[in-house]
C-alpha cells in the first residue's frame, strides 16, 4: 500500500519507466515464442533421423529433402550392405512448388509403401480422423495429411483434393505432432511415383520407369551397427549416393539455428535490458527528489541496508509490474498472430508458461538490479545533508 | 546522573581543498537525565553541529587537539562504528527538527510507525505503539491524514510523537518550534514539558527563541564553537 503511493507519487514517470520495461518484455516473449517455435520445428525434423540413414542421389543438395531422382535398385544395393537391416524407398517432394517461403518446415509429400519404415524412434502417427494409409492403398490414388497441411489446405476426410495435378482421396487427417508429420501429405509409394515422373525432364523419364522411381532411400542399422559406420559403409559400398544422419543435420543446421536463435533472444533480451536502464533513471531521479527523505530516515534510525532494501523493491515492483504487462501483451500479440497464420501454414510462435515465468522473473530481478546502483548511493548519503536538501 | 558526557567535542568541515571551518572547537558539556536543555547561540555559533554530534549523526574529529571524548549513558560511542550508531539512534533518541520532517508520502499512524520499525519492533507492535504514541499528542483521530494535509503545529506534533514512540532516553530538537506561530509553539513546549515531568524525558533542543530558552532547566549559550555559559533557570523535574 505504501509503495503504491510512493509510486503513484509521480505517475507518469513511474508509467513510462513500467512501460519501457513492458516493450522489453513484450519483445522478449514474442522473440522467445519464436525461437522455441524454430527449435520445437527443427528439433523434429531432427529427430526424424534418428536411428537411420537417409540416402540420395549424391546430386541432391536440399538437406533432410531427397528430391532427386533414383532408381530403386538403390534401396536394393542400400539393403545388401552388411549392417543394414531394412533399406525403405520413398519419395519426398515440395508440396506446391508455386508456394512462396513459409516460415518453418516445408509442406511435403511423402510417398512410401505404408508400414514399410515401422521402426523403433519413429515418430508414432495416429489418425484424428479417418484412418492411416496400409500396404493396401498401393495402387490408388489416396493421401492421408498431416494436421496443419490439412487446415492449410482445407483437406477433408472423404473429399477429393488436386496435388501436383493429381486428384487424390482424403482418407484421413492425422493427430498433431507438433513437428515434421503436420506438414506432410502421406500416399502410397506408386501414387508419388505417378506425380513424381510428371515432374521429371523427358529424357530422366525416359530413363528410368515410373514403377522404379524414388527420390529416397531411409536405411535402419541392424543391432549393434551404430548410424554413422553405416553411413560410412553405405557410401563406400553403393556408387552415386550420398547420406544423412541426424548428427549431419544437427550439424549443418544446428550452427544457423543457434544464430537465428541468439538473434532473436540477443534483440528481446537488449530490448529489457534498455528497459532496465530507464528503471535505473527513475529510480536515479527518484532518490534525488527524495533526498531529504532518505535523511529523514537515516536520521530517525533507518539502516543502510534498510533503505537500499526499500529502494529495491521498489524498483522490483516496477520490473514485476512491466513484465506481468508485457507477458499478458505478448501472450496476446502470440495468440493472434498464430490463429492468423494457421490458415496459411504460418504459426510462428510456440509460447510456453516457461516463457512466461522467465519473463518475469527476469523482469522483476532486471528491475531490482537497476534499482540497486541508485538505491546504494543513496543509503551512503550523510544524513545531515540529505536534511538540508530542498 | 549524566545521561550525556561530553569532552573536548571538535568538529572541522572542509569546504574545499584549501578552505575549512572549524564548527565546534573544544566543546565540554553534561547533560543529566531528566534535564530540558536550551542550546542558544547566534548563527555560525555550532549549536546545530554540536546537535548533530550528540545526536551520534556526525562524529566529532580531533583537529590537533586533545582526543574527543563522548559518553551516552555511561556508553563511549566515539568509537562506535555506522551500524552501530544508526541503532542507537534508532532505539535511544527521538529527533524533532524545524520543519517537521515527516516522510510525505506516508500517513501520521505509518510516519510514527517507521520509527518503530526501524528500532526493530514487530509491525503489530509498532502499529499499536504508534497509536498510543498519537493519542499522547492528542492526534489519534489524524492518524489516517498524511502530512499535508495538516497544519505546521499538527505535523510538529506528529513528529513528536515519532521522535518519543520507543521511549528513547534522550529527545533532540533542532529548532523544533521555529516554524510555529507563539500560540503552537506555547503547545509543543507544554507537550515537550509535560513528557519531561511525567516521564523524566531528557530533552536536548537548539533555539534562537529567548522564549523557548526561558522555558527550559537551563540554557547552553555557545558562541564561536565553544559553550560561552551555562544557566540554569531551575531546577530539573525530579
Amino acid at each position: 500500500m505504501r509503495l503504491a503511493r510512493q509510486l503513484a507519487r509521480r505517475k507518469l514517470r513511474t508509467t513510462l519507466t513500467v512501460l519501457g520495461i513492458t516493450v522489453g518484455i513484450w519483445a522478449l516473449v514474442l522473440f522467445g515464442s519464436m525461437a522455441n517455435k524454430i527449435n520445437g520445428l527443427v528439433n523434429g525434423a531432427s529427430l526424424a533421423y534418428e536411428g537411420k540413414v537417409a540416402v540420395t542421389d549424391a546430386s541432391n543438395s536440399t538437406i533432410g529433402l531427397g528430391i532427386s531422382p533414383m532408381r530403386i535398385t538403390v534401396a536394393t544395393e542400400v539393403g545388401a550392405v552388411d549392417g543394414v537391416s531394412a533399406a525403405v524407398p520413398e519419395i519426398q517432394m515440395i508440396y506446391d512448388p508455386n508456394a512462396g517461403n513459409s516460415f518453418g518446415i516445408a509442406d511435403t509429400i511423402q510417398g512410401r509403401v505404408a508400414a514399410t519404415d515401422a521402426r523403433p524412434g519413429e515418430t508414432p502417427l495416429s489418425a484424428a480422423e479417418g484412418r492411416l494409409l496400409s500396404a493396401r492403398d498401393e495402387g490408388s490414388m489416396v493421401a492421408v495429411f498431416g494436421r496443419t497441411l490439412a487446415d492449410k489446405t482445407g483437406a477433408r476426410v472423404g473429399a477429393p483434393i488436386e496435388i501436383r495435378g493429381s486428384s487424390f482421396d482424403v482418407v484421413g487427417i492425422l493427430e498433431p505432432t507438433s513437428t515434421v508429420p503436420d506438414y506432410v501429405a502421406f500416399v502410397p509409394l506408386s501414387a508419388a511415383q505417378h506425380i513424381f515422373a510428371a515432374t521429371l525432364a523427358a529424357p530422366i523419364r525416359a530413363a528410368i520407369p515410373q514403377a522404379e522411381l524414388i527420390s529416397q532411400v531411409m536405411a535402419y542399422p541392424a543391432s549393434g551397427v551404430s548410424v554413422d559406420e553405416l553411413a560410412e559403409r553405405i557410401e563406400a559400398g553403393v556408387t552415386d549416393v550420398t547420406t544423412v544422419t541426424r548428427a549431419d543435420y544437427d550439424k549443418q543446421l544446428g550452427a544457423s539455428v543457434g544464430l537465428i536463435n541468439s538473434i532473436l533472444v540477443g534483440v528481446a533480451v537488449i530490448s529489457v535490458i534498455v528497459g532496465g536502464l530507464s528503471v535505473i533513471n527513475t529510480m536515479a531521479m527518484s532518490v534525488a527528489e527524495r533526498t531529504r527523505e532518505i535523511g529523514i530516515k537515516r536520521a530517525i534510525g533507518g539502516s543502510r541496508g534498510r533503505i537500499v532494501r526499500e529502494l529495491v523493491i521498489e524498483s522490483g515492483v516496477i520490473g514485476l509490474a512491466g513484465g506481468l504487462i508485457g507477458v499478458a501483451l505478448g501472450v496476446g500479440v502470440v495468440q493472434l498472430m498464430n490463429e492468423a497464420g494457421r490458415s496459411t501454414g504460418n504459426v510462428l510462435f510456440s509460447f510456453t508458461p516457461l516463457i512466461a515465468i522467465f519473463a518475469v522473473v527476469f523482469s522483476t530481478v532486471l528491475g531490482m538490479l537497476a534499482g540497486m546502483v541508485p538505491a546504494w548511493g543513496a543509503s551512503r548519503l550523510d544524513p545531515v545533508q540529505a536534511l538540508r536538501h530542498e | 546522573m549524566a545521561l550525556l558526557e561530553g569532552c573536548n567535542l571538535r568538529k572541522t568541515y572542509r569546504i574545499s581543498r584549501s578552505n575549512t571551518v572549524e564548527a565546534l572547537r573544544g566543546v565540554d558539556l553534561d547533560i543529566d537525565a531528566g534535564e530540558m536543555v536550551a542550546i542558544m547561540g547566534p548563527s555560525g555559533s555550532g549549536k546545530s553541529t554540536l546537535m548533530h554530534v550528540l545526536g551520534l549523526l556526525h562524529a566529532p574529529d580531533r583537529n590537533g587537539g586533545p582526543a574527543p571524548e563522548l559518553a551516552f549513558d555511561g556508553r563511549p560511542v566515539i568509537e562506535l562504528g555506522e551500524r552501530e550508531r544508526t541503532r542507537m539512534r534508532a532505539t535511544q533518541m527521538g529527533f524533532v527538527f524545524q520543519s517537521y520532517n515527516l516522510v510525505p508520502s506516508l500517513t501520521a499512524l505509518e510516519n510514527v510507525m517507521l520509527a518503530g520499525q526501524y528500532a526493530g519492533v514487530p509491525r503489530g507492535r509498532a502499529r499499536t505503539d504508534a497509536v498510543e504514541a498519537l493519542g499522547w499528542v492528542g492526534l489519534e483521530e489524524r492518524r489516517n491524514h498524511r502530512p499535508m494535509e495538516m497544519s505546521g503545529g499538527e505535523q510538529q506534533r506528529v513528529a513528536i510523537a515519532r521522535a518519543l514512540v520507543n521511549r528513547p532516553k534522550l529527545l533532540l530538537g533542532d529548532e523544533p518550534t521555529g516554524n510555529l506561530d507563539s500560540t503552537r509553539t506555547g503547545e509543543v513546549l507544554a507537550m515537550l514539558r509535560r513528557f519531561n515531568r511525567e516521564h523524566g524525558q531528557t530533552v536536548l533542543m537548539v533555539t534562537h527563541d529567548a522564549d523557548v530558552g526561558a522555558s527550559c532547566d537551563r540554557i547552553i549559550h555557545m558562541r564561536d564553537g565553544r559553550c560561552e555559559r551555562s544557566v540554569v533557570n531551575r531546577q530539573p523535574a525530579a
